[in-house]
């Protein structure tokens, strides 16, 4: 059943119930007709658009068919019209969002296809991430003066994809890896590459800065591990910064007033605790992969970022647990404690690497007890189902763990898995009852 | 006039003085010459089915190119005949190769403007800008194998190679 048709059923079915009137669920089924994609469009439109279609497939084939025959300026002028035909139509149509829509989509792809087009005819070729540079510089205009976001986003994630792309590369204009014994970049890269950073995040629409903010975090924490100017090699200080970001991502990735659904930033600062639990099998000298050693500059941004988090724990709104002394208390306790363990890895042995899983295992066992209790006061189901989810995934990954070594047989895979049935009943029940107490 | 017409009209005088450049490289009143060629055949994102080509001059190993291809960024390389030949459908042509390097910009013809290029493995590269020569799905020479086509290019007047075509070799 359709959207439309179901509305109408609902409404139909409210005004029967009495709850609204037959006019009101009449005058409401109206609006939201009319409202829908292509609702001006009339069956002499559809005509006309189809006819257009022809053409223009026709007009693709014949230019495809030709295209050695055509002339460069005939090529080159055909992409202005079309370019100008596109960004026109945006314009005069800007009212109408089910064809401008499209179109603008399409108008911020134009500048790509005449750098393609302009490459092809020239047999251009160099440095590949100048035409992307180039497309992104294009269409910011557009993005910044459009009164939809659409251009705002898809410029922003082309930054984004071209910052990432280019600056783990190592033979372009943004090249930010050296790698292989070759001398470390030029300095100007890393001021193309803030300067694409810097661009990629004002473009970004709106005030929900927790994407861009969690892309350059991530971009950051890549820098750091690969083999740059701001190289970091020691595990601390790579588990330092990688923690101290996760959890600056999750305190600033959204407005000040916005508390514990984070979404995102939340699931990757658990995720970093998770991962920290397998340190119960880290051995001293073990993943020595990467060459090098720690540069001061990489050792300064860790500790810059590690006093970040730090201050911004204590000064700013906690985005782990619902509002509240107590849960703020126990929040930030976790998340300073998720940062501050990381200390346990310098001059690391056996024993404290040890310690430091025990710890991450302590975090995910408090946060997700922290989830439940909150959820239970505060009647957030979404929140238990975390906590249990959180529990868990720690106990099922510990089982397997120090059991894992014991699966050598049939039998031992058969009273796993009752087993693994068995806790999924119970803590299901446990849900559900802990759910239901919070409805009554 | 909107804002929204004004970026148009960036957009378009963008491409229309950028195309009006590439057609004064391409038309510049410089000598034609032939370049010997290693070509293989990817996919580019942008502009469909191309050769991506390497040429003898991507490692010049004349005079001073090998010191100065490990220390600098750009240089300038001295293409010229020295006596090399190839036959192609229209005759015999001349295979120009590298003859010198210099970081500052020499007086003179015959000198291309290159970028350095450093490879993980082996010796860094020269770019010219003339890597990629694009084609239909159906033209032969995509399946060129290497050292089997020329390069046919000029230097414009900016010191840049254009590649004008490219030739088999019979």
């Amino acid at each position: 059943m359709s959207y439309y048709k179901k509305l109408k059923t609902d409404l139909k079915g409210a005004a029967a119930a009495g709850i609204i009137t037959p006019d009101q669920a009449d005058r409401a089924w109206e609006h939201a007709y009319s409202a829908r994609t292509f609702a001006s469009f009339k069956a002499a439109h559809w005509i006309a658009a189809i006819a257009g279609l022809f053409i223009s497939l026709g007009i693709i084939l014949v230019a495809a068919h030709n295209w050695d025959k055509i002339g460069e300026v005939a090529k080159m002028g055909a992409f202005l019209v079309l370019f100008t035909g596109v960004a026109e139509a945006v314009i005069r149509l800007e009212a109408k969002p089910a064809a401008a829509i499209p179109l603008e989509t399409l108008w911020f792809f134009m500048p790509a296809l005449g750098i393609g087009l302009y490459a092809q005819i020239f047999n251009l070729s160099g440095d590949p991430v100048k035409p992307y540079l180039v497309w992104a510089a294009l269409s910011a205009p557009l993005a910044l003066l459009s009164k939809r976001p659409l251009a705002a986003y898809l410029t922003s994630i082309l930054l984004f994809a071209v910052l990432y792309w280019g600056t783990l590369g190592s033979t372009n204009m943004l090249s930010l890896t050296s790698g292989f014994k070759h001398a470390a970049q030029p300095l100007w890269h890393w001021a193309l590459a803030l300067s694409v950073l810097g661009a990629g995040f004002a473009l970004f629409p709106g005030k929900m800065n927790s994407k861009p903010l969690g892309a350059a975090a991530i971009w950051l924490f890549f820098m750091l591990v690969t083999d740059t100017a701001i190289r970091v090699r020691s595990k601390a200080l790579l588990l330092l910064a990688g923690m101290s970001l996760a959890v600056l991502w999750l305190t600033w990735g959204s407005g000040e007033k916005e508390n514990a659904a984070a979404g995102l930033p939340l699931t990757v600062w658990t995720g970093a605790v998770y991962m920290m639990t397998f340190f119960w099998h880290w051995k001293p000298g073990s993943h020595n992969s990467y060459s090098g050693s720690d540069t001061e500059l990489g050792a300064m941004i860790t500790w810059a970022a590690l006093a970040g988090a730090l201050i911004t724990l204590a000064l700013r709104n906690q985005r782990l647990l619902p509002e509240g002394k107590t849960g703020d208390y126990i929040a930030k306790g976790l998340l300073a404690a998720s940062i501050l363990c990381a200390f346990l890895l310098f001059d690391a042995s056996e024993g404290s690497a040890k310690i430091l899983a025990v710890i991450a295992n302590l975090i995910l066992a408090a946060f997700g007890a922290s989830c439940i209790i909150g959820g239970t006061s505060s009647s957030d189901e979404k929140l238990i189902n975390r906590g249990v989810a959180v529990i868990t995934i720690t106990a099922v990954t510990r089982f397997v763990d120090v059991f894992g070594s014991l699966l050598t047989s049939g039998f031992g895979f058969i009273f796993t898995g009752l087993a693994f049935a068995a806790l999924a009943y119970f803590i299901n029940r446990g849900r559900k009852a802990l759910i239901a107490s919070v409805k009554k | 006039m909107s804002k929204l017409r004004i970026v148009l009209g960036l957009q378009l005088l963008f491409f229309t003085a950028w195309g009006g450049y590439l057609l004064s490289s391409k038309n510049s009143d410089t000598p034609e010459f032939y370049l010997e060629t290693t070509p293989v055949d990817p996919r580019d994102l942008l502009s469909g089915t191309y050769v991506a080509l390497r040429y003898e001059i991507t490692s010049p190993k004349a005079a001073n190119c090998l010191t100065l291809m490990n220390s600098a960024l750009n240089l300038f390389v001295k293409l010229e005949d020295r006596g090399k030949t190839a036959n192609t459908g229209q005759g015999p042509v001349k295979i120009y190769e590298a003859a010198d390097c210099s970081v500052k910009e020499p007086y003179g013809q015959g000198w291309a403007k290159a970028k350095i290029q450093p490879a993980f493995t082996g010796a860094p590269t020269a770019g010219y800008g003339i890597e990629k020569f694009f084609l239909n799905e159906e033209d032969p020479r995509k399946d060129a194998r290497s050292g089997t086509v020329l390069a046919k290019v000029k230097i414009d007047n900016r010191r840049r190679l254009v590649l004008l075509d490219l030739v088999k070799k019979i």
